[in-house]
């Protein structure tokens, strides 16, 4: 079964001469243990893309499945329920709460969804892999950019998501550390069976990838 | 609330500074208040004590106590309920005492005012030439037995007991005879009295040129007392519009710097709800801080405060105060609330 499907997702914004489309028809699905890249240019509907993957858009057509269910179905309440439990978000500028220590911030997380995150074994093997098992009493102040950047991705995979959805995970880090999050993101989908897509314009990604999209002008085509 | 805590943990200062002006205006607003109801009881003190219902004056007295006289005639029978008062300014003299300023009354000692006046020492008024006075006169040196002019008579008055809460319109009451009163006034084949006091609320005379009045209508018309009120009202109603405004724009300021990471939150699916409460129960936990510490400042100051300083702590009405004050931190605390529901989790992502 496909863990995220998009059918026939058209999306514009604006009225009139105004209106723009940013998204041509685009099809597209992950399967669990697969890393999905897109790549594009700046404007080509990335981020909207993944807007309207995480189900904080709805697009002006089309559907969205997200392990079955059509975001459609869904009121705004339960897409949120659904954004906290199935989807980790990573984004580019991983914004941690400057008051929260790095345990703080996952234990917000168990004060919103006190079940079905990752067991404290498996928590501690995730932080060990990243690296900052050390870290859990600094607040993100005290953190490199690279470390919060771990911790922000320690953050999204703690309440066991089945997608993960990255929006330009590299942007800001140095060729060393490109290699380090790539594999990391290899590793999560092939190790803990998520469906990892991400969206970059980073071609230093491409060899992580099981599938391969161009993004251009809005349409999604999938490369061999 | 767990946000709320852990960011008032983390951000020691901010949160420390933004208590401390908490503080600064609950302190303020508490000590006002006290202050005002404190002068509102020495203006009244005497009157609530004597448990006045209605007062009857001269009619043409435009209802101030100092300027009504009533002849045999206009006071007429009264009952066991009603008591006929003299009233007139004097000013205390003895040697080796600074002057002091009090208002005499005069009773009749048969009279329900007389019988009822509760002594903290000393005896009642037997004869004439004798007083009792407001136990403040123990302050400036006066004690049992102490002798003393009024105005410039030639005769000297000894003072037979003290009485707590003789105050009326913020000076001591030295109580006396009627016939004193008389002879201060120098009318001894003129009106008999300043008024009537009666502990009936449903007290009415027939007699010409008389006017029952409510005690609220003649306290309000005691010089300077609806002015002192009003004042005191409007620095505390100014005060709190100024601690909601205060209040609103710091929590609007703080929530502000924090939407970029609520946003990033709404994204990871936390529920605005739990971003709400985090700001409303931020602004609950400072104020409720600042209330607390600014009380226990109000309480230290009770204590320390002296006597000679017109100040009642009333627990109730601070407490009232205080609910006031929390109330208009919580409105300014749902002014960010508005930008909290309408952070969009679509601003962070992008690049
Ligand atoms: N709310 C909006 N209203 C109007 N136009 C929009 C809106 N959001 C995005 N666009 C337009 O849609 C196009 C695609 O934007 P998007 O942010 O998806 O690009 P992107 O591929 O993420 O670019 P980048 O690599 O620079 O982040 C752009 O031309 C942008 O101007
Ligand atoms: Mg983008």
């Amino acid at each position: 079964m496909n863990a995220f499907e998009m059918k026939h997702v058209n999306q514009t914004f604006g009225t009139g001469s105004a209106e723009v489309q940013v998204l041509h028809d685009v099809n597209f699905s992950a399967q669990p243990g697969t890393l999905s890249l897109i790549m594009g240019p700046s404007g080509s509907g990335k981020s909207t893309f993944l807007t309207i993957a995480g189900g904080l858009l709805t697009p002006t057509s089309g559907t969205v499945t997200v392990n079955g269910t059509d975001y459609h179905d869904r009121s705004k309440k339960e897409r949120d329920a659904l954004r906290l439990d199935e989807i980790g978000f990573i984004l580019q500028t991983y914004h941690l709460l400057p008051y929260l220590t790095v345990a703080d911030q996952l234990k917000l997380v168990t004060k919103v969804k006190p079940t079905g995150n990752l067991e404290p074994e498996a928590l501690k093997q995730v932080l060990a892999t990243l690296g900052i098992q050390d870290l859990l009493h600094k607040y993100p102040g005290e953190l490199s950019g690279g470390q919060q950047q771990r911790v922000a991705i320690a953050r999204a995979l703690y309440p066991d998501p089945a997608i993960i959805l990255a929006d330009e995970p590299t942007a800001a880090l140095d060729g060393e550390r490109v290699k380090v999050v790539a594999q990391l993101l290899k590793t999560l989908a092939v190790q803990h069976q998520k469906a990892v897509v991400v969206v970059t314009h980073d071609a230093r990604l491409v060899e992580a990838a099981d599938q391969l999209y161009h993004m251009q002008d809005g349409v999604l085509t999938k490369a061999s | 609330m767990f946000l709320a805590l852990k960011e008032l943990k983390k951000e020691k200062l901010r949160s420390g500074l933004m208590i401390a002006m908490i503080v600064l205006i609950s302190y303020l607003i508490f000590i006002l208040t006290s202050l005002a109801l404190g002068l509102a009881r020495e203006n009244t003190a005497a009157i609530n004590q004597w448990g006045a219902q209605r007062i009857a004056l001269n009619s043409t007295a435009n209802t101030d106590l100092r300027q009504s006289f009533l002849t045999q005639q206009q006071v007429g029978k009264l009952s066991q309920k009603e008591a006929l008062i003299g009233e007139t300014s004097v000013v205390a003299k003895a040697s080796g005492h600074k002057q002091l300023s009090a208002t005499f009354i005069g009773l009749k000692s048969h009279q329900f005012i007389a019988q009822n006046l509760k002594l903290a020492g000393g005896r009642p008024v037997r004869h004439a030439y004798e007083v009792v006075a407001d136990d403040s006169l123990k302050r400036a040196g006066y004690h049992l037995n102490s002798q003393l002019k009024l105005n410039d008579t030639a005769q000297k008055f000894t003072i037979v007991g003290f009485t707590k809460n003789a105050k009326l319109n913020i000076s001591p009451i030295i109580y006396g005879q009627l016939t004193t009163w008389q002879s201060l006034r120098n009318m001894v084949n003129g009106p008999v009295g300043s008024a009537i006091v009666s502990k009936d609320s449903h007290y009415k005379t027939t007699q010409k040129g008389v006017k029952v009045y409510s005690k609220q209508q003649v306290i309000n018309k005691l010089p300077g007392y609806t002015a002192q009120n009003m004042t005191f009202m409007l620095m505390i109603g100014f005060l709190m519009v100024i601690s909601l405004i205060i209040i609103a724009v710091f929590l609007y300021i703080l929530t502000m710097q924090k939407l970029p990471n609520y946003a990033v939150l709404r994204v990871q699916g936390i529920p605005s709800k739990v971003l709400v409460g985090a700001t409303i129960s931020q602004s609950v936990l400072l104020v409720l801080s600042g209330l607390a510490i600014g009380a226990l400042l109000t309480a230290i100051t009770a204590i320390i405060m002296p006597a000679a300083v017109p100040m009642a702590f009333d627990l109730t009405i601070l407490g009232a105060v205080g609910v006031g004050l929390l109330i208009m931190a919580l409105l300014g605390g749902l002014i960010p609330v508005r930008s909290v529901l309408n952070v969009d989790p679509i601003s962070v992502i992008g690049g």
